[in-house]
């Protein structure tokens, strides 16, 4: 069982490329840890459903997964398959009366911190706009 | 093969409302096969529902087990050890998995994760039809292998209704017509003959109208 | 070989060219939709196919419908599909399709239920079409079911058929698929419609090469399209149906596309009949059953074959016609005959009501002759005892006037006669002139003895101054002339003056009952027994004044009775006391008036200031009101206990400066008002007061914004004299002041009335309800009665009362007897309220006998209404109310409260002895309502209760109360609501009292205490009489006085 420790507010889904800059840059932009977690994976590709669910569980209002463009992805399809489940994850949000909107897959450049920089900041408008959905 | 599907999951938050406890139990049979029951979607069912709970704000937990088969005897063995402390237990198995809990484990309250479709194949990755229908009483060798008891909307036996155009099936044009096939398969297999015969009368019992059905092999009988 | 030896099998096989029509049944019950497909078809077609849920909608059953059409005269195809049905419901329907004359049957799977009106319904398809043309013809040809059992008798005779269509796939196994239906048992064969002639052709040869031709009758299947776009929708949306370019085209250059569309059948038909192998149409004409005979007419297939082989076993219509015409002809020749008879009943009904008329007529008369005989001997006997009544009283006078006359003689007169004071005037003077008095009374009750005489002998004036004369004549002579003849020169002034003070001749004026002691002791021929009579008068007149405190009047009175029998003890007493009593008062020696009693517990010295400062300012009062002469008074009187006071000085300096202003209101309100600590400066009290009291007034005609505006009091129009209140009235009527809009705009007039109530009995008895419009909307209807206002009186005192009320009772409380006199004596209650809350179980828990003793004691002692309210425990107050009710009997007491918890119980007392009573409900419409009809369920008179929905007082939630009296009075007045067309019974003293507003002291912040309460109670109960409150339970004498005057400005 997933132990219950609290996550950040947004969680972050990382390949090895494009989070290991990003990380740095965001605690240096005044992120606070609390506000952010990501997690790095070798690939999205290994991106495991009940990974993001759980994270979702354990306190987290938005995920994000950040994958290579297609094409540039190290494992060729890694990214199309992490797609493909963030899309089996809208699906089960969505029965479960959460927004769908709440994870969202994004496809940046290799080694650039600004993409995923903005990809937090659309998550965090998101939850401005839907608040929070764990009960107090 | 047995087909499922899961069930849809406010479906299952509805089973369990009020409970605290629950194993989500898994089988490695035909459902891990066509992917609705087996250990990696046992695992994201119990996320996703752990995830409806904390929605809730309801204080539930859940365990995941999976066994390598939920309809024999043997495996299903260790399952009055493993659901103690549970309030019950949501099989993934097909309905079989789901009925012989029922029947062996005395005490434990087994819930039903998946939807049992049908006997199909495995079209390609994600995709899977019917093929059989159970009925106890093939005609496979007079129709070119083709089921028309499983695949035609009618369950005609003496060939294809008015309704056939194309090939395709009135009822839904993504449905190939099977008695159409059954044409083309027996003219090609130079039985077109077979066509003109007439196919008499079905006796449905063996179908399961006449009783729920069983099947003894004496020589296994312990 | 024949095989059922139907229509169509008999014109089949003789080589006719066969026409079937289709007739779909409707998706109801509706025999006749049948009927009129079935009349439209009947002529043109051999046999009509009768459809089995087409398309999978539910719709009436192929077998009933091809019943009804057979009653009709056509001969049905009736079709049976496999979806709907096993093989034991098919092999069911069959028999008894063939036991009722059915011959055709068309075999078919069915359509696929996912396309019908229960996509959701499991499709059985025990069968196909092909297998059930087999097990069909098994039973006919075999006599065996399906599952071979035998049939022993009447197997099925069915003709068969079957569906083909031409133009489904694979196309060239469908001739083969056709080949399987005829080795099944298929008889004949109806097509799919044709659009593609050429495809059919094609379709025709083949079947045609498998030599189907000579086995199987087929008819092409043809149906005329309505319209294009059905033509658009069959291409495009029916699988199996192929529609060509060709026809779509025919339509869109059509101009009638009906017209085409019949035209495109007619063509079709002409052209399939040509190939071969085709052995007549089957035209569906879905939905259009109209165009099928002038298409098979246009075909030339009009001229059918005569039936053959149409066996209707149930209901031919044609027998049935018969059987109507025949009972037609029937009637036709008995109607005269009958219209002859009705004729002559009418005749002779008429004669007797005629006679019946007569007859009434003379009995009515017979009635009206003996009433007015009965009259006539009542009126005689009245007048009778009139006539004798009178004799009597005369010769009482006359022997009175002996009296004098003789006392005259004996020169035993104790006064001094002034010959002077009666030749002036003989008017009577109330002051006592020595000579007047003792002749006045004479001369009194003369006149009045003569007047009653006039009026009962019906006398003319002339004969009526005649007697007067003679009487006045025979009056003076036994006076021995005293009298002048001046005073027979005005006698009839005489009369009126005596007349219209007829009562204050002896009662009011104490000085008076010295002179009529003086003058009666000594002349009535000195007889023991009426000077003890005078004496026991004189005492109780004493008494009397002993009450009103006039201690100087009582003495004189009764040392007027000792002067007669100076030995009486109780004139003694009498007498003693009144002299303690004068001594105890406070009277400065040079007080011309007396101060009221003084209340034991304050000092003689603080009574007379107490009083000084009263009388200060009342003068101020009167002097801020422009009131000269009262504000003179007030200050003179302040002056007279304290000579030297300087507001007294100066104000009546002031008073007697000022012009006797034009206005000069009765100030009694604002007096009566102030409690004896208010301060001189009460100029603002006098205000507020007004201010107060006034929007009530207002509140009656708040009919438009203008009025709504607060209008100054003085410039009020009418002033309205109500006691000692004055309320403005509105000079002008509300149609004055609606101008030139139409009445119908403003007034509303309701339709329902509510129920006038009685309690208590005689004069004194109390009515009220019976208006018909909202309360005192006397501008859109009556309101009968004026509300009422009853004084509550308890049977314990009171402890939670403040002293700002319970001061007005504080001689009485403790005595339930003395109290209720009171109320009634002294602050004119118009009914009591006598409340037992010494019984209540939780309280003092009295015996109900004991408080019903009580209760009986107090309904005695007053002369007015008595409500007896319970303690509001509903199994005592039963108890209670029925032992009380015992004691007092017939007496209309009205009982309270009813609850629904002891209605039946009291309800039922109050039936029997015909009493009315009070329903009291939690304050909610529903609830009065649901009482009241249980009461009347119970056998009591809607006209004998009284609601009560329970009461706030102003602040304690009388909004709510009168909103749900407002809604109660609205449905009993604008929607006839009998069952709430009650009057309302509002016990609002003891809310209002209750309050805790009415027992915070006087301070600054709220005000004066006593006032406080009052106005709570006026403004309480004034608010409940708009809502339609009719009587009113109230407790201080201020309020009932301010709600008397409020009651009276409305009216």
């Amino acid at each position: 069982m997933p132990d219950k420790k609290k996550t950040a507010t947004v969680k972050g889904f990382c390949c090895n490329y494009t989070a290991r800059l990003s990380g740095d840059v965001l605690l240096e932009i005044g992120i606070a840890p609390d506000d952010l977690q990501i997690e790095r994976l070798a690939c999205t590709g290994r991106l495991e459903v009940t990974a993001v669910l759980d994270a979702f569980s354990q306190g987290a209002e938005a995920v994000f997964v950040a994958g290579c463009r297609h094409g540039s992805c190290h494992n060729v399809s890694g990214s199309k398959r992490a797609a493909k489940r963030v899309i089996e994850i809208k699906k089960t949000l969505q029965e479960l009366g959460i927004e769908p909107e709440r994870v969202e897959m994004f496809l940046v450049p290799r080694g650039e911190s600004e993409p995923v920089v903005a990809a937090y900041k659309e998550m965090a408008g998101r939850i401005d706009r839907f608040g929070r959905f764990h009960k107090e | 093969m047995i087909i499922a599907e899961r069930k849809p999951l406010s479906e299952i938050l509805g089973m369990i409302q009020g409970m605290h406890r629950i194993l989500v139990l898994g089988c490695r049979g035909c459902v891990a096969v066509c992917s609705s029951g087996g250990d990696k979607e046992v695992a994201v069912l119990a996320s996703a529902l752990r995830l409806g709970a904390v929605k809730a704000g309801s204080d539930m937990s859940f365990g995941v087990q999976t066994l390598v088969r939920q309809c024999d005897p043997e495996y299903l063995a260790p399952l009055a050890e493993m659901a103690k402390g549970y309030d019950a237990v949501i099989s993934t198995a097909c309905g079989v998995g789901v009925n012989f809990i029922a029947d062996r484990c005395p005490g434990v309250r087994v819930l039903p994760g998946l939807n049992t479709t049908f006997y199909g194949a495995n079209l390609s990755s994600g995709e899977w039809r019917e093929m059989c229908a159970g009925c106890g009483s093939c005609v496979l060798h007079l129709t070119g292998g083709l089921c028309p008891v499983a695949r035609c909307a009618k369950g005609l036996s003496n060939g294809p209704c008015g309704g056939s155009v194309g090939g395709r099936c009135e009822i839904n044009p993504e449905t190939a017509c099977v008695w159409h096939r059954i044409h083309d398969k027996l003219t090609d297999l130079g039985e077109a003959d077979r066509l003109m015969d007439i196919m008499p009368i079905k006796d449905w019992r063996t179908a399961g109208h006449g009783g729920p059905r069983k099947r003894i092999r004496e020589e296994l009988l312990p | 070989m024949i095989k059922a030896g139907s229509n169509l099998e008999n014109i089949l096989t003789n080589g006719q060219f066969a026409v079937t029509g289709e007739l779909g049944p409707p998706k109801s019950g509706n025999y006749d939709v049948v009927r009129e497909k079935a009349r439209i078809l009947k002529g043109y077609v051999d046999a009509a196919n009768i459809t089995d849920c087409q398309t999978a909608i539910v719709r009436m059953s192929s077998l009933t419908a091809g019943l009804i059409a057979m009653s009709e005269g056509v001969e049905p195809v009736m079709q049976m599909t496999c979806r709907d049905r096993n093989r034991i419901a098919i092999q069911a329907e069959v028999l008894g399709a063939s036991a009722l004359g059915i011959k055709n049957l068309l075999c078919l799977t069915g359509d696929h239920q996912k396309f019908g009106n229960h996509p959701q319904s499991k499709g059985v398809f025990d069968m196909d079409s092909i297998q059930l043309l087999g097990m069909i013809r098994q039973m006919r040809d075999e006599k065996r079911f399906q599952c071979g059992e035998e049939i022993k008798e009447a197997e099925p005779r069915l003709f068969l058929g079957a569906a083909a269509n031409p133009f489904a796939d694979p196309f060239e196994y469908r001739p083969k698929r056709l080949a399987k239906k005829v080795s099944a048992g298929a008889s004949f064969v109806q097509t799919q419609i044709i659009y593609n002639v050429e495809k059919f052709k094609k379709f025709m040869e083949m079947v045609c090469d498998l030599g189907l031709h000579e086995k199987v009758y087929i008819l092409a299947g043809v149906t005329p399209p309505k319209s294009l776009g059905m033509a658009r929708y069959m291409k495009n949306n029916v699988p199996g149906l192929d529609v060509t370019d060709d026809i779509i085209k025919r339509l869109q250059g059509a101009k009638d596309q009906k017209e085409e569309g019949i035209n495109i059948a007619v063509d079709i038909i002409n052209q399939v009949r040509e190939i071969k192998g085709v052995h007549g149409v089957h035209v569906m004409a879905i939905e259009w059953e109209q165009a099928v005979p002038e298409i098979v007419k246009r075909a030339g297939l009009d001229k059918r074959p005569e039936m053959k082989g149409f066996e209707p076993r149930l209901g031919a219509r044609a027998e049935i016609e018969d059987a109507v015409k025949k009972a037609e002809q029937e009637s036709g020749r008995l109607a005269p005959e009958i219209d002859r008879l009705k004729n002559e009943v009418t005749a002779a009904n008429a004669i007797a009501v005629k006679e019946q008329d007569r007859v009434s007529g003379l009995s009515a008369e017979v009635e009206r002759l003996k009433k007015e005989v009965r009259d006539t001997q009542l009126s005689m006997e009245q007048k009778e005892k009139e006539v004798s009544r009178l004799r009597a009283e005369l010769s009482q006078a006359m022997s009175e006037l002996e009296a004098v006359k003789a006392q005259a003689a004996s020169g035993q007169s104790i006064f001094v006669q002034e010959q002077d004071a009666c030749e002036t005037d003989f008017i009577f003077d109330p002051s006592g002139g020595d000579m007047t008095a003792r002749d006045q009374v004479i001369l009194n009750s003369l006149t009045l003895g003569l007047e009653s005489l006039r009026k009962a002998l019906g006398l003319n004036e002339d004969q009526f101054e005649a007697i007067k004369r003679f009487m006045e004549a025979q009056f003076v002579i036994s006076t021995g002339g005293r009298q002048s003849p001046a005073v027979s020169a005005a006698p009839v002034t005489t009369a009126k003056a005596v007349e219209s003070k007829p009562v204050r001749v002896i009662d009011t004026k104490p000085a008076q009952s010295e002179v009529v002691a003086d003058v009666v002791a000594p002349s009535i021929q000195s007889q023991e027994d009426l000077l003890r009579k005078e004496v026991v008068n004189l005492i109780a007149k004493a008494n009397v004044a002993m009450h009103k405190k006039d201690y100087e009047t009582a003495l004189k009175t009764f040392e007027s009775a000792l002067a007669i029998d100076a030995s009486d003890v109780k004139a003694q007493e009498g007498a003693k006391k009144a002299r303690n009593a004068m001594g105890t008062v406070a009277q400065p020696a040079v007080s011309s008036f007396a101060l009221p009693a003084r209340p034991d517990e304050i000092t003689p010295e603080q009574w007379s200031f107490k009083w000084l400062v009263r009388y200060v300012a009342q003068g101020n009062v009167a002097l801020s009101a422009g009131d000269k002469s009262r504000a003179v008074e007030a200050f003179r009187k302040a002056l007279a206990i304290d000579s030297k006071d300087e507001k007294a000085v100066a104000g009546l300096k002031n008073a007697e400066a000022m012009q006797e202003g034009a206005i000069s209101p009765k100030s009694e309100m604002s007096v009566a008002i102030q409690p004896e600590a208010v301060a001189p400066k009460s100029e603002p009290v006098l205000a507020a007061v007004r201010s107060e009291v006034q929007p009530e007034v207002k509140a009656k005609p708040a009919m438009s914004a203008v009025e709504a505006k607060p209008v100054a009091v003085t410039s009020v129009a009418a002033p309205v004299s109500a006691g000692d209140f004055e309320f403005a009235r509105e000079a002008k009527s509300l149609t004055e002041r609606a101008g030139a809009m139409p009445a119908n705009l403003f007034i509303e007039r309701c339709s329902g009335s509510i129920k006038p109530v009685t309690i208590g009995d005689g004069d004194k008895a109390v009515t009220v309800g019976g208006m018909n419009t909202l309360p005192f909307h006397l501008f859109e209807g009556e309101m009968a009665n004026a509300p009422r206002i009853a004084l509550d009186v308890l049977d314990v005192a009171p402890e939670d009362w403040p002293d700002s009320l319970a001061r007005h009772y504080s001689d009485v409380i403790g005595d339930p007897v003395k109290w209720a006199q009171k109320s009634v004596n002294e602050y004119s209650a118009e009914a009591i309220c006598f409340s037992m809350v010494s019984a209540d179980p939780n309280g003092l828990n009295r015996p109900a006998k004991d408080v019903a003793a009580v209760a009986k004691a107090v309904v005695d002692a007053v002369d007015v209404p008595v409500i007896v309210w319970g303690c509001g425990n509903a199994e005592k107050d039963t108890e209670l109310l029925r032992e009380l009710t015992g004691l007092t009997g017939n007496k209309k007491v009205c009982i309270a409260p009813l609850t629904d918890a002891n209605y039946r119980g009291l309800g039922a007392t109050a039936m029997a002895l015909q009493i009315p009573v009070v329903a009291a409900t939690p304050i909610d419409v529903n609830l009065a309502k649901q009482l009241n009809i249980l009461l009347e369920n119970l056998g009591v008179s809607l006209s004998s209760i009284l609601m009560d929905t329970s009461i706030g007082a102003v602040g304690y939630g009388l909004e709510y109360t009168y909103s749900v009296m407002e809604r109660i009075r609205l449905a009993a007045l604008t929607q006839q609501d009998e069952k709430l067309s009650v009057p309302f019974i509002c016990n609002l003293g003891r809310e209002v009292w209750k309050t805790k507003e009415t027992k915070q002291p006087s301070s600054e912040l709220l005000g004066d205490q006593e006032r406080r309460g009052i106005m709570m109670e006026a403004v309480t109960a004034a608010s409940l009489m708009l809502a339609g409150g009719e009587l009113m339970i109230m407790r201080h004498p201020q309020a009932v006085r301010l709600a008397k005057a409020f009651i009276q400005g409305l009216m």
